[in-house]
């Protein structure tokens, strides 16, 4: 079982790998295409910045490769795992494994042609190559969607499905193609001179992105969700809302970028283009990472148009956010014990009114720490209160807080013994290291928070906080009792949506205003520091008021 | 120890710690093909009577790569056979003559867009009347 959970999850989370491979193949076709003008007899890029192009879209084909084949042998695992054992033909013999096959196929081949046109970017031959098996590659995602197990307007949707990716690719894409060009512009004057052209050129093809997005997804949400019911009362609908936020967020990011690169076109304004462009792209990025992660995690949900008698209502999801009186006493070890046998069981189930109310003095009691951490980190932005950044030591507290909590019968607390509950037994085993990890980012946090010596360590706090929060949003799945799980769900959803905006604000403070007063950025740097903090507060919110549906 | 208490009770932690996180999903399975119609509604099992269960699903499925199982009191599992159906979705599950008492039909699907679902319906077989 414990096997089949992680097959689970490494399947789950290569989905978003594969649109993020996917997106950097076919966003490096067009950036090839309309930015770097490959095909164009009159204005070609310089060598060296087609060749760092050409890398990222080898990188992009090696990844999609390995993400892809690496799925189907995952798959195949999962399969083996749930069914106990592997029915290799009826396996071979699915739509998903042979469109998947033909996509790592096409990948192999867009590895060979990438890295001869490293050694001559200007052979159009192979250019027309990439794009011959870019193409069949896209087409071949229609196999791999939703809409290919529908009854009804099958090939509309997996149509409209595979327009809606290749516009979130060619985004996504264009925006790395960026980030990489930036990074190579700080030593390249050829890359330095394309940077502001190409921040240009990329506006209309980002726009046209977002056009066929809205486009295709318009009809998709229509189809897939069809009342207000199912867009705020399903997992289905919730992601689409969480996902129209971040592309919201992250069209906000293009549109800074859009007019520092108009104000450069006018008036030769530099300052916007080098010092701030570069650092809202690497938040955009975040954004979209999560947008795509979103989107593969969308695949795995039941259409909220599916399970309408299933859907929660609006009012019982505002409830989940509702400010209670935060439960700050907690039922007995045994009490918790004597409730799960039941709870758990397939066959007489009994809900475990020990176990909700456990698991919402855990949430609350995290929330009261979180929520303090929080105020006390606004409170560090004012100068004179210089105890106030040392703020973290909140999650040194957590820390010891779930070591205790987290497994109620193993040891402090429970009867199992340490190094048996911990060695015997895989999740308490996580759930060890997860404690001890938590204590170790409040200890570091500190440290790069109080000493500037330890620069880089500093970018681990919104590196982990991205992860996590995309983790919960991929995570966000319903199983067994779809109304309550999704009322849970609902929370998680929310707090990924705050984690992945607290790793951006977080990371444009420390690139804009973690060095220098003096820096172009430095007030937008401090603002988003401070939405970061808030999302954290926000965070400690949900948590503080989390009531968990008995069921 | 059951999987998802755990989970609930973590949350914080998964949101920080990604690795830990990775390993944290011991028993879930994705619920993507969801049972939109079921005979076990409108035609209560007899007791007694082996019956054919019909039940609708909202996607395609792959018959070759799904399972089905009858759960007892005291979470005893039986394998159960299954066939396709004539209409779209539709599973028909062959459920052997039971006693009186409270079961459950487990089944573990594989979605035509390479998804898997595992879910339980939970019935009650009267007494004759």
């Amino acid at each position: 079982m414990y096997m089949q959970g992680l097959a689970n999850f490494i399947d789950d989370f290569l989905g978003g790998l594969i649109l993020i491979s996917y997106a950097l193949v076919v966003g490096s076709m067009l950036w090839s295409a309309f930015i770097l003008k490959v095909w164009s007899s009159e204005s070609v890029s310089h060598e060296s910045v087609v060749r760092r192009g050409v890398g990222l879209l080898r990188a992009g084909a090696i990844a999609l490769a390995v993400t892809q084949g690496l799925k189907l042998v995952i798959k195949a695992a999962v399969l083996t795992s749930v069914l106990g054992e592997f029915p290799i033909e009826a396996y071979i013999g699915t739509v998903q494994f042979q469109a998947g096959l033909v996509r790592f196929l096409l990948s192999l081949g867009l590895i060979l042609i990438a890295s001869q046109l490293r050694q001559t970017p200007d052979k159009q031959f192979s250019w027309n190559l990439a794009a011959i098996l870019t193409v069949p590659m896209v087409i071949s995602g229609a196999w791999l969607v939703h809409g290919v197990g529908r009854f009804e307007d099958r090939e509309q949707l997996m149509t409209m499905t595979v327009l809606h990716q290749f516009a979130a690719a060619v985004w996504f894409g264009g925006v790395a193609q960026l980030l990489s060009l930036w990074h190579m512009s700080r030593r390249s004057h050829e890359a330095k001179a394309l940077w502001p052209i190409a921040i240009t050129r990329f506006a209309w093809l980002g726009v046209s992105s977002v056009g066929i997005l809205l486009i295709t997804g318009l009809p998709l949400a229509w189809t897939y969700i069809g009342s207000w019911d199912g867009l705020f009362g399903t997992g289905y609908g919730s992601l689409v809302v969480t996902k129209v936020i971040l592309l919201i967020v992250a069209l906000g990011f293009a549109y800074l970028n859009h007019r520092a690169g108009r104000l450069w076109l006018g008036q030769r304004q530099t300052s916007g283009i080098d010092q701030k462009v570069p650092h809202y792209i690497e938040a955009e990025t975040f954004i979209l990472v999560g947008v795509l992660f979103i989107a593969a995690t969308l695949s795995s949900q039941p259409p909220s148009a599916d399970i309408k008698e299933l859907s929660a209502t609006v009012s019982e999801v505002a409830e989940m956010f509702a400010p209670h009186v935060p439960r700050l006493t907690s039922p007995t070890h045994e009490q918790l014990l004597a409730g799960e046998p039941g709870r758990v069981a397939v066959v007489d189930k009994i809900p475990s009114p020990a176990a909700t109310e456990w698991s919402d003095y855990n949430h609350n009691v995290s929330g009261l720490f979180l929520t303090s951490m929080g105020l006390i980190a606004m409170l560090s932005y004012n100068r004179r209160l210089r105890w106030a950044r040392y703020w973290p030591l909140g999650f040194v507290g957590l820390s010891i807080f779930l070591f205790f909590r987290s497994d109620a019968e193993t040891w402090p607390l429970g009867p199992i013994g340490f190094w048996e509950s911990t060695f015997g037994n895989g999740e308490v085993f996580q759930h060890r290291i997860a404690t001890l990890l938590a204590f170790a980012l409040g200890v570091m946090e500190i440290r790069a928070r109080t000493n500037r010596e330890a620069y880089r360590l500093r970018y681990l706090f919104p590196m982990l906080c991205a992860f996590g929060g995309i983790l919960l949003l991929t995570h966000a799945h319903a199983e067994f009792e779809l109304k309550s799980e999704y009322l849970i769900q609902s929370t998680h959803t929310a707090m990924g949506l705050l984690a992945v905006i607290m790793a951006s604000g977080r990371w444009l403070e420390l690139r804009l205003a973690g060095t220098d007063e003096n820096y172009g950025g430095y007030l937008e740097g401090k603002i988003a520091g401070f939405v970061s903090i808030m999302a954290m507060f926000l965070i400690g919110n949900v948590l503080l008021f989390y009531r968990e549906p008995l069921f | 120890m059951h999987q998802s208490i755990a989970f609930r009770r973590n949350k914080l932690v998964f949101l920080l710690f990604f690795i830990c996180l990775s390993l944290a999903y011991g028993e879930r399975l994705w619920a993507h093909a969801v049972v939109t119609e079921s005979s076990l509604a409108q035609n209560p099992i007899q007791p007694n009577h082996a019956t054919t269960v019909v039940l609708f699903f909202n996607s395609n499925v792959e018959l070759p790569l799904s399972r089905v199982f009858l759960v007892s009191k005291g979470d005893v599992f039986h394998p159960v056979q299954i066939e396709k159906g004539k209409k779209p979705g539709e599973m028909r599950i062959h459920v052997p003559s039971l006693a009186p008492g409270e079961y459950a039909l487990k089944y573990k699907v594989f979605a035509a867009d390479g998804h898997f679902t595992e879910n339980v319906i939970r019935f009650h077989v009267s007494e004759p009347r």
